[in-house]
């Protein structure tokens, strides 16, 4: 049993499953308000009910289109205008205030203006999660560059390479370190972005469903929404851990015979 | 192969170096010693083009790809494997990319690295990653190398064997060589002609030394040739008094 124990994983889980027996348990025997607290069985059967019913497609869809066209069109937005602001100083001077402001400020806000200019469908909700993640991706590729170690530019350049080269083989697999970094807090933004602008005004989506849900005071569903939420951006996560050790497999390899 | 005349090179408002004259002639080996901070590596990085001079000449014998720049540090690319890092100066000078890695792999094997192509920077030892840069360099066959204390952070019997195994490539393919180095001894050992520099700002050129000891060389050997002693003794007082800013007469 002890040996199960030192497994951090199953410590992980074996404590969240102790944390929702007792959950159910205090709820049960009224100790806990289900009103406010629904108990674990009671969330879980409404959540299975949106599946078994088909209601959640619709809206899974809605909101899974809205978070990744947002994450894909903010990462190509952030990584084109980070590098442009990096190597031409010119945008540099132009981009460079309007990104801090932007990153200043709580970009949810600009949510209302997205519905006004481009309605309650989907694209508002794109547009939203798109400068939530190209802010964020802007920064990393920014900085990146701009971290850019000295001496592999000076090793390039005295081989005789040029600004493409330099593009190539410094400056590209330099700055994918960092995006990659911001890659997990992205798909969280994505989500972000999708979720505020279906709570603002939407037909349909996870955050339109968590809107309805808050509005009749159903706790079940509130809950069992935000829990969904929470394991589909983990899956997410999951995959941008596995993109990540793909294209930093460099780093990754060879731990074990490294020589000093 | 190099004339470097008049030269100043500076970062502010005050010049690094001012007044540099020095020459390697093809096939030689020359160094450059000094104080710290007397612009031993700025003279380097003018020369390899990477630093624009405030004023001079940099009269080179061929274009700047008959150079070749080993710098302290190996800057070896951590996302390239040894072959690729090697390949990579090939391949910038167009060779096809198959091409470019079946000749990287020779220059490896050549460096006593067969089969160590396929491993990342982070996988190889100091010495071995050294190696690699020094093939990377080779594989383009330089006429004038430049050496920025390419081998000052290697342990002693490591830097040694290196510095031997390059020294013999040198004088056998007849190579001309700008190295700079903190070590005296080892800039006698392996030179026909050592610069002094002096403290900068404003640092000049305060000496050259003549280092008459037959070649090939080995490292060892050279230190008990009888001209070996006195050359380091007079270096030594005078890169002494260099330091100390003290007014420096060269006893020629």
């Amino acid at each position: 049993m002890n040996r199960y124990l030192e497994n951090v994983a199953v410590r992980r889980v074996l404590a969240m499953v102790l944390l929702a027996s007792a959950w159910e348990v205090l709820s049960r025997i009224g100790v806990i308000n289900p009103f406010y607290a629904p108990a674990p069985s009671e969330i879980l059967r409404v959540v299975f009910s949106l599946f078994i019913e088909g209601t959640i497609y619709n809206h899974l869809e809605a909101t899974f289109v809205a978070a990744l066209a947002g994450l894909v069109i903010g990462l190509a937005l952030g990584i084109f205008l980070g590098f442009a602001a990096a190597l031409v100083p010119l945008v540099a001077d132009v981009l460079e205030p309007i990104m801090l402001l932007l990153n200043a400020i709580p970009r949810v806000i600009l949510a209302p203006l997205f519905v006004i200019w481009l309605g309650i469908e989907i694209s508002s909700k794109i547009a939203l999660a798109v400068v939530l993640v190209a802010v964020l991706i802007f920064f990393a590729v920014y900085n990146g560059i701009k971290d850019v170690n000295q001496l592999f530019v000076d090793r390039v350049r005295t081989l005789g390479g040029g600004r493409l080269v330099l593009l190539r083989e410094v400056y590209v697999p330099s700055v994918t370190a960092w995006v990659l970094g911001s890659l997990k807090v992205a798909v969280g933004f994505a989500f972000t972005g999708a979720c505020v602008g279906e709570f603002v005004a939407a037909t349909r989506g996870l955050g339109y469903l968590l809107q309805f849900a808050q509005s009749t005071y159903n706790a079940a569903l509130t809950m069992g929404l935000i829990f969904l939420i929470m394991g589909f951006v983990l899956v997410l996560f999951f995959c941008a851990e596995v993109v990540e050790r793909w294209l930093l497999r460099w780093r990754y390899r060879g731990t074990d015979r490294r020589v000093t | 192969m190099l004339r470097v005349r008049d030269l100043a090179v500076g970062y502010g408002a005050e010049p690094v170096i001012e007044g540099v004259n020095l020459e390697v002639a093809s096939g030689k080996f020359v160094s450059l010693v000094g104080p710290s901070g007397s612009g031993k590596t700025s003279i380097l990085r003018a020369v390899s083009g990477l630093l624009t001079p405030r004023s001079g000449g940099i009269e080179l014998n061929g274009s700047r790809e008959s150079l070749g720049f080993l710098f302290q540090d190996d800057a070896l690319l951590p996302w390239r494997t040894a072959r690729e890092n090697v390949a990579l100066g090939l391949r910038i000078r167009k060779l096809p990319t198959k091409a470019a890695e079946s000749e990287a792999d020779a220059w490896l094997a050549r460096l006593g690295l067969g089969g160590f192509g396929e491993r990342f920077p982070h996988e190889l030892s100091g010495g071995q990653r050294k190696r690699v840069a020094i093939a990377q360099i080779l594989a383009l066959k330089p006429k004038l190398l430049l050496m920025d204390e390419p081998f000052a952070s290697l342990d002693a019997i490591v830097r040694t064997r290196i510095t031997q195994e390059l020294l013999n490539w040198v004088e056998r393919e007849h190579l001309s060589v700008l190295l700079v180095t903190h070590d005296l001894e080892e800039a006698l050992t392996v030179s026909d002609t050592v610069y002094l520099l002096s403290q900068g700002p404003r640092a000049r050129i305060l000496a050259s030394y003549n280092v008459a000891i037959p070649r090939p060389r080995d490292i060892f050997a050279s230190r008990k040739h009888p001209n070996f002693a006195p050359l380091l003794e007079r270096l030594w007082n005078d890169m002494s008094g260099a330091m100390n800013g003290a007014e420096f007469e060269a006893q020629r």
